[in-house]
């Protein structure tokens, strides 16, 4: 290796050092500061402290009742992420197998659906949602619902444009060996298409369950009711209020970012493996 | 060729796509049309008339609307350029077999991407207090003798968001380029270092090409996003000071619900979005071919 | 063979999680329908009440349910701490949609906000003109919470504005108690400075996006962001450009100390890092919390405007009341809650002088025995009377209907004012943008 390279290859190895150290610290500061006192943690303490158990005591006595915000986040990302799965998935493989001039139509509109803002949507679907209630079985869509937040996260472009793109790489000669030995169209989606495309489906899965666990905006204008409410709005409620409690605010942050830390960590190999599905072809 | 007609479609891929395509249609496209006649109207709360372009005509005087124009667009043309090219660099780095640690590194610069983002807006609201983690440091070792204030004056408090906004997702937009990356045969780098390539050689004259498609969809996704801008300004800076960190989709939220509801006004601005999305979409769309 | 695992226990979890879902948004939808059918037999008898501040309204509304509560043991009473921001949000995405479920019963309104409310959804608020007799309480709180001779509110605490300040700095630079009596802004940042010179600490806090003090220099001098008829008045309003120019001078001064947020304002005085606090009474239970702080502070009138004529040593800022959501479900009770409580009791405004030195609007109360006791805290000073005395003088105003609609269009010219630009265009400009944003 000459000098010149040599120096070049340490200069990559400080700047990775440099952004992992970046991407990797608010983690640490965030855990520190849930063992320790909020005055402590104002004062920007880098010391693990004592007091998780007093922070965590206060967060489950507090009337923001955290944990039923957990077990309703959990609910609506479980919930939201199967349906999403299923649906979003069908439609990518429809529009990729089945082959005609309506197809490339329908599936353009899909395409523009990105590019419509949420905000745009907001007043509509609220307004929407509100006439939900009234309305026997659209009642349990409508505002107030967990089924509010779920419904409108199953079908979404970016869903159907990735798993169409990954259907790309599926072998379509396995979908005629599976016609000739009898197999119908759902039934070939669901033993043959599904187990196949397991990284595809985990690449999604770890995307959409943080995107729905991460939600905000939606259930903050859906989702009115205490008991409703999910881990995203009550840590905001938390950091707005008069006397935040940094202890107990960081203690929640850091048990509302497990469940997708977990899945992460769990699911990389297979997620990065999918991710590549959707870039290829 | 009994193949081809199985792959026509037909009522069985209808079916395949109808939920989808029911859901899109009430949930996106039915609500955008609901406020495009909305937006015609004028009043508060429920005393809606027609009003013709009166919402429209108030969009050209409306400094806070200007200022959130402003803001988006400035985020936009600062974070997306430098988190992508952030996202490329580190991806190339770590597409390198031979480099250590490659996992480890990998694994931490994805994962600001598992915190939500009203978690990571509040942590960087507290590091970056007044008397908070960062000041502390940056006095520290000298580099400044105030405290700056971060969240109280404009220049700071638009650089806050743009940090925050690029810890958040440079990550994220690395795993699309490293997994493209990954499906380029390494042969071909391996033919250039026998030629006598730089590194930056090779990220310029062969990373770049053959990621453009992925760039290009990234770029357009990042642009989505930062025209929709709304939990980072709201849970860090609340837009201020003084309206100049404020966004386009909170300027909305703030005519729906912080002030007395202007739902007319309010889709007014949102349709400046759509049409934003779509010019800027467009125009990505255009300059992705004409390089091919 | 992970994934295979985890997606089984994905489905399995979906499975319990959908029956449970399933049965509670059938109950969901169940309750809100008998809302909508009829408000007054809700089978849950819980009364929820919002209020947003923990040192002090949270702590009135807890001591006004355990004097209820001795009366009617078999009422449960649900306090929710909720951010102001958040209560403002929630009243206005359920009342546009007549979605009730999740509303309190009792929700505590800020004075500025109030109109607004009443006039935007008016069938939504319970009239309380039976158990709120106006001449029992404070006359200004009459144009905050009656529209058309119908009163909405129950008044809660008093807005008087007065100057909290540490006696010890003011001493140590150079000045006497009589020096902050009575006194003109211009003298406040004279004191200022010299208070940053000789004890290093700020006079005052300043918030970029929260500009209080504007407000109360020009109800000082008798004006607001709306005239008498609520049309929005900015553009000629001499007070509202005394005022900027008056904040100018304090952020040019160099003796503040920029905060961003409550929670960094309280800290700014309660670790000791300003000399003093200009703003509404409801302040002191929060400058109490610093306990080794007692005997330090005292408190002087609101600083006047000198170059206005009309401006005197008296306003206010906030100040709130209690307001009942017709259609929750319990509306009686809720009534019956706030007769017997806020409406009346005496003895609670008592205690609570005491505990969270609440300033009533309640006329009455005034008799009360804590009302004219001075305090240790602030230097054996009789603070209520003062308070009092002040509260007499405060130039009413007309709120209008968009304060704060007003207010954050009103930070950005603030903002433009002070780096340089021309102080009547400006104004100019905010008028016409001011008048669009309220719709007039």
């Amino acid at each position: 290796m000459s000098k010149k390279s040599k120096v070049m290859n340490c200069v990559q190895y400080i700047i990775l050092i440099i952004l992992a150290f970046i991407s990797v610290f608010p983690f640490f500061w965030m855990v520190i500061a849930a063992t320790n006192k909020s005055v402590d943690v104002t004062k920007g303490t880098l010391i693990p402290g004592t007091y998780l158990l007093e922070n965590l005591n206060t967060l489950m006595s507090s009337d923001l009742q955290y944990f039923t915000a957990f077990k309703n986040s959990l609910m609506i990302a479980v919930i939201t992420t199967t349906l999403a799965m299923i649906v979003s998935s069908a439609a990518g493989y429809a529009f990729e197998v089945y082959k005609s001039k309506a197809r490339d139509f329908v599936f353009n509109i899909i395409l523009l659906s990105m590019m419509v803002p949420f905000a745009a949507l907001m007043v509509p679907l609220f307004r929407l949602f509100s006439k939900f209630n009234s309305i026997p079985v659209l009642n349990t869509i409508g505002l107030n619902t967990p089924g509010a937040v779920i419904i409108i996260a199953v079908a979404t472009a970016f869903l159907i444009f990735f798993f169409r793109q990954n259907t790309k790489t599926f072998p379509k000669d396995l979908i005629e060996a599976a016609r000739i030995d009898g197999l119908g169209e759902f039934q070939i989606f669901l033993r043959i298409y599904m187990p196949t495309m397991k990284s595809t489906y985990a690449a999604a899965t770890v995307v959409t369950f943080m995107t729905s666990w991460n939600n905000y905006l939606w259930p903050l204008i859906a989702l009115q009711s205490e008991n409703k409410r999910t881990l995203p709005l009550i840590i905001s409620a938390m950091g707005s209020s008069y006397t935040p409690d940094y202890g107990m605010i960081m203690t929640a942050v850091v048990l509302a970012t497990l469940p997708t830390t977990i899945l992460f960590f769990v699911m990389q190999k297979q997620f990065v493996a999918g991710m590549t599905g959707s870039v290829k072809g | 060729m009994k193949g081809n007609t199985q792959n026509k479609w037909n009522i069985r891929a209808w079916l395949f796509v109808i939920p989808s395509v029911i859901l899109i249609i009430a949930f996106v496209f039915y609500p955008m049309i609901q406020a495009f006649i909305t937006s015609f109207q004028t009043g508060m709360v429920d005393n809606l008339s027609f009003g013709g372009i009166a919402n429209y005509k108030r969009l050209l005087t409306d400094s806070t609307f200007k200022k959130a124009l402003f803001n988006t667009i400035l985020f936009l043309i600062v974070q997306v350029p430098i988190m992508i090219f952030l996202a490329l660099i580190v991806s190339s780095m770590l597409n390198n077999k031979k480099l250590k640690f490659r996992g480890l590194f990998r694994t931490a610069i994805f994962l600001p991407c598992v915190t939500s983002l009203v978690a990571y807006s509040i942590i960087f609201k507290s590091l970056f207090a007044n008397d908070g983690f960062i000041n502390g440091v940056l006095m520290n070792f000298h580099i400044v003798s105030e405290p700056i204030n971060w969240l109280t004056e404009t220049t700071f408090a638009r650089l806050l968001i743009i940090i925050a906004i690029t810890w958040r997702w440079t990550g994220y937009n690395m795993i699309f380029y490293l997994s493209g990356l990954q499906s380029i045969d390494d042969s071909i780098y391996e033919a250039a270092s026998i030629d006598g390539a730089t590194g930056s050689q090779k990220f310029r004259y062969m990373t770049l090409p053959l990621l453009k498609p992925i760039i290009l969809f990234t770029t357009i996704n990042s642009t989505i996003g930062t025209l929709q801008l709304f939990d980072e300004p709201m849970n860090i800076t609340q837009g201020g000071p003084a309206n100049t960190t404020i966004t386009i989709s909170q300027y909305i939220y703030n005519l729906l619900f912080k002030y007395q509801p202007n739902f007319g006004y309010a889709a007014a601005v949102s349709f400046v979005v759509v049409i934003l999305i779509v010019i800027l979409s467009f125009i990505q769309l255009k300059v992705g071919d004409k390089n091919e | 063979m992970r994934l295979k695992k985890v997606a089984t226990l994905l489905l399995a979890s979906t499975i319990v999680i959908g029956v449970t879902a399933c049965g509670n948004s059938q109950n969901s939808g169940e309750s809100s329908k008998s809302v909508a059918e009829n408000g007054k037999d809700s089978k849950d008898d819980t009364l929820t009440i919002w209020a947003w501040d923990e040192a002090f309204n949270i702590k009135a509304a807890e001591n006004a349910k355990e004097i209820f509560l001795k009366d009617n043991p078999d009422v449960k009473i649900n306090i929710v701490t909720m951010a102001q921001d958040d209560i403002v949000a929630k009243l206005n995405t359920s009342l546009s949609s007549r979605s009730y479920a999740g509303l309190p019963d009792i929700v505590l309104i800020e004075d500025y906000k109030a109109q607004g409310y009443l006039t935007s959804y008016q069938d939504e608020f319970a009239d309380l003109s039976d158990i709120a007799k106006k001449d029992d309480f404070a006359s200004y709180k009459t144009a905050v919470n009656q529209v058309d001779g119908i009163t909405y509110g129950v008044p809660f605490d008093s807005g008087v504005a007065a100057t909290f300040y540490r006696t010890d700095l003011i001493e140590k630079a150079g000045y006497t108690k009589k020096d902050m009596e009575d006194i003109t802004w211009e003298k406040y940042i004279e004191i200022g400075k010299a208070v940053k010179e000789k004890c290093g600490v700020s006079m005052c806090t300043l918030d970029p996006n929260d500009i209080g003090q504007i407000r109360m220099m020009m109800q000082s001098a008798g004006t607001w962001y709306t005239d008498a008829d609520g049309k929005v008045s900015i553009a000629n309003n001499q007070a509202l450009k005394d005022a900027i120019a008056i904040y100018k001078e304090l952020v040019k001064s160099g003796c503040t100390k920029q905060v961003s947020d409550w929670d960094q304002f309280v800290g700014a005085f309660n670790n000791g890092d300003v000399a003093s606090v200009v703003i509404g009474c409801w302040i002191a239970p929060s400058i109490k919390k610093a306990e080794d702080q007692s005997g330090k502070w005292a408190i002087a009138p609101f600083p006047k405007m000198k170059e206005n004529k009309d401006s005197v040593n008296a306003s206010s800022i906030g100040g709130a009341g209690w307001y009942v959501i017709k259609n929750v479900g319990h509306e009686q009770l809720a009534k019956d809650f706030l007769a017997a409580t806020f409406a009346s009791n005496v003895d609670l405004m008592n205690t609570l002088a005491e505990k969270i030195t609440l300033v009533s609007t309640l006329n009455a109360a005034a008799k009360a025995e804590n009302y004219s006791k001075p305090s240790e805290f602030f230097g054996n000073q009789e603070i209520f009377g003062d308070f009092a005395k002040w509260t007499s003088e405060v130039p009413s105003v007309n709120y209008g209907l968009n304060t704060y609609a007003i207010e954050d269009l009103m930070t950005e010219a603030v903002q433009a004012i002070v780096g340089g630009a021309d102080v009547d265009s400006i104004l100019n400009d905010y008028q016409a943008q001011a008048e669009a944003a309220v719709g007039q």
